[in-house]
């Protein structure tokens, strides 16, 4: 008798990532491609790479979830990515009791209730701050590639201070801060810690309680880690499939 | 009653709201024709209009007609001419909508209100009346008389009754002067005892909303106060309010819910987005979702009737919970979930309407933590659509809803 799997598609702003679990709820597939500007053909691709990683095409409901969630044909079911981090991220964490996902062009805070569910949530506004493009538009100002950004800000000793929360006009502060001669790891460093205060202030908003995990693609940054669980108080932790918690939490809601 | 129910949707049409939309032809109708005798007063939401319509004046409401110029979804534009005189776009679009409208009549839904004598503001509900009133008076040179209602908290002091009872001598005086009448007792008692009835019969179709399925959905109710807010003390809108009531009874006698098929049960806070208001709750209403309460259309209350109207004017006029600082609205909030058996709350924050809007973040906390039920702030605007994006508030409002199934 074949494997009873979950299928789950997170289609973010920024990228689109689908994942197959087994009937214990482990990932036995996974795949991550830019969604650009169709969000269907992209969950349809990750879709493809996600069966052929797991070596057959899987008659299985899909549970969509991300900010297309309703864009793609491919899905029997939607779920908002609020309730699917939050059931991911307890599968993986099963004390967790505040969840952070940071994307591309959103972040969210949600306090996370038994069996996963959420409680309550946060997110932000009509404005970058605070996501994976304002540290994405900052990179591009320091002429520094994205993932050289967080080792940049860990070496300094002097964070500069970025008091505006606004990306453009950010952006306009990081170049008075170039042109007044401050160093790019402390430039880099007070990118860091800006947004994580943001991020920090959304999540008090919903109530601070230890363990606390981040997920998203701004996860993988050691450099807002570090600076987010200074804000909070808090030791954070980051699983490995920090990108795939979204994806994760749809397909859990598939194999039930 | 059920006519509408062969086409299947999930939401069902008040057949009383064409007797509303006659109602509210006669309003405008009698605007114009005040306005053109030269005795049309423009008032705010909680101005005591018994006294200028006792006094034989028309009224008309800008912020009625600001929530049409919402509905027929020209806010960016109307504000948008207040806005090329130098408004900014951070003031409340009401104000922007009703100083833009002002400015370019012709330009504006059904030419702009007609144009005032005087303009009556009350800031019992908020601060930002007077100064719209003030830049209308500008443009018109009708004279700006202010009701001063200062901010209650906990009990009211009797010098601060005083005071706003002073304040309404004063408006006698006013109207007085500039319209050489004066107040009779008697056709007050009779404005009042017109504005009593109907606000009862209105209070009474709210009430009806806590049977399950709710007779009535957030639209049908943001609708149906028109005459309520915008003819209160005026006879023949009793014959509306009792035709409602009775649709509304028949519907509670049936089990005919405003929706077909009602799942949860919200409450909603604020002013609702005019230029979205059938698309936004009636595509909740597909999903099983009703409100059979909100904050503000449940804002018109109390009686007027007996002796001592002024005072009872008083108490009622200065003491509406937008005066009374977050600890009333929260208590207002509360009450209204528990009295409706509610499953969870929505707060509009209205980005240009600070005074509802302020504290809400807090507010949702505290209901939370007596209620027990979750809530979501969502953001825009009630008539500037520019400030609305649809897509991030859907997510919002079906988070709550799985986490409330």
């Amino acid at each position: 008798m074949r494997e009873k799997v979950g299928i789950g598609i997170d289609v973010g702003s920024t990228t689109t990532k689908g994942v197959i679990i087994n009937s214990n709820g482990q990932i036995v597939a996974s795949s991550i491609r830019s969604t650009g500007a169709s969000a269907n053909d992209a969950a349809e691709s990750v879709l493809d790479e996600i069966e052929e990683s797991y070596g057959e095409a899987i008659d299985q409901s899909v549970v969509s979830t991300g900010y297309g969630r309703k864009l793609i044909s491919i899905a029997d079911r939607e779920v908002t990515e609020i309730t699917c981090h939050s059931l991911g991220v307890h599968h993986i964490f099963p004390d967790v009791q505040l969840a952070i996902d940071v994307g591309g062009q959103d972040s969210k805070a949600i306090r996370v209730g038994s069996e996963g569910r959420p409680t309550d949530f946060e997110l932000n506004d009509k404005c970058s701050a605070g996501t994976g493009r304002f540290l994405e538009v900052m990179a591009r100002v320091l002429d520094v590639p994205i993932e050289g950004l967080g080792p940049l800000a860990l070496q300094s000793q002097n964070p500069c201070s970025i008091s505006s929360t606004c990306t453009v006009f950010a952006e306009s502060e990081v170049i008075s801060q170039i042109s007044s001669g401050k160093s790019p790891q402390d430039i880099a460093a007070g990118i860091h810690q800006s947004m994580a205060g943001k991020i920090a202030s959304m999540s008090r908003r919903v109530g601070i309680v230890a363990p606390v995990v981040a997920t998203g693609g701004v996860a993988l940054n050691p450099a807002f880690v570090d600076y987010l669980g200074k804000s909070l108080g808090e030791d954070i932790s980051v699983p490995q499939e920090a990108q795939f918690t979204g994806a994760l939490g749809a397909a859990l809601l598939s194999i039930q | 009653m059920a006519s509408n129910d062969s086409k299947e949707r999930a939401y069902r049409k008040l057949e009383s709201s064409s007797l509303l939309q006659q109602t509210m032809f006669r309003y405008m109708l009698e605007a114009q024709a005040a306005s053109e005798e030269g005795k049309l007063a423009w008032v705010t939401s909680g101005f005591p209009v018994e006294i200028p319509l006792a006094m034989g004046l028309g009224v008309s409401y800008p912020e009625q007609y600001t929530a049409v110029v919402g509905s027929q979804k020209v806010g960016p534009e109307v504000c948008g001419f207040a806005e090329d005189l130098g408004y900014s776009q951070e003031l409340c679009s009401y104000a922007r909508a009703g100083i833009g409208s002002t400015d370019r009549p012709d330009d504006s839904p059904l030419g702009g209100l007609p144009e005032p004598q005087v303009l009556l503001a009350c800031n019992n509900i908020c601060g930002t009346v007077l100064r719209w009133y003030e830049a209308v008076s500008e443009l018109t040179g009708a004279p700006v008389f202010l009701l001063d209602t200062p901010p209650v908290q906990r009990r009211q002091p009797s010098h601060h009754k005083e005071y706003v009872r002073a304040g309404l001598e004063e408006l006698i005086d006013f109207l007085g002067e500039e319209f050489d009448t004066s107040l009779e007792e008697e056709k007050l008692q009779e404005v009042a005892s017109n504005s009593t009835k109907a606000i009862d019969l209105w209070t009474k179709s709210l009430e009806a909303c806590k049977h399950k399925p709710s007779p009535l959905n957030c639209a049908d109710r943001f609708l149906a106060m028109a005459p309520v807010v915008s003819m209160r003390g005026k006879k023949h809108i009793l014959e509306y309010y009792e035709s409602l009531l009775d649709e509304v009874e028949g519907r509670v006698q049936q089990g005919i819910g405003a929706i077909r098929n009602e799942r949860v049960r919200l409450l909603w806070d604020n002013i609702p987005p005019w230029f979205s208001i059938y698309k936004f709750f009636n595509g909740l209403a597909k999903r099983g979702v009703v409100f059979p309460a909100d904050t503000y259309t449940h804002a018109w209350t109390g009686s007027l009737e007996g002796e001592g109207i002024l005072n009872r004017m008083v108490d009622i006029y200065s003491n509406v919970y937008l005066n009374r600082g977050l600890r009333a609205k929260v208590d207002k909030m509360t009450g209204l979930i528990e009295e409706y058996d509610l499953d969870g709350f929505v707060m509009f924050s209205v980005r240009s309407c600070k005074r509802y809007s302020l504290g809400q973040l807090v507010s949702k906390d505290l209901v939370t933590e007596r209620t027990g039920v979750p809530g979501v702030v969502i953001e825009g605007d009630m008539v500037d659509s520019r400030l609305f994006n649809e897509a991030q508030i859907q997510t919002r409002i079906d988070a709550l809803i799985e986490m409330i199934e």
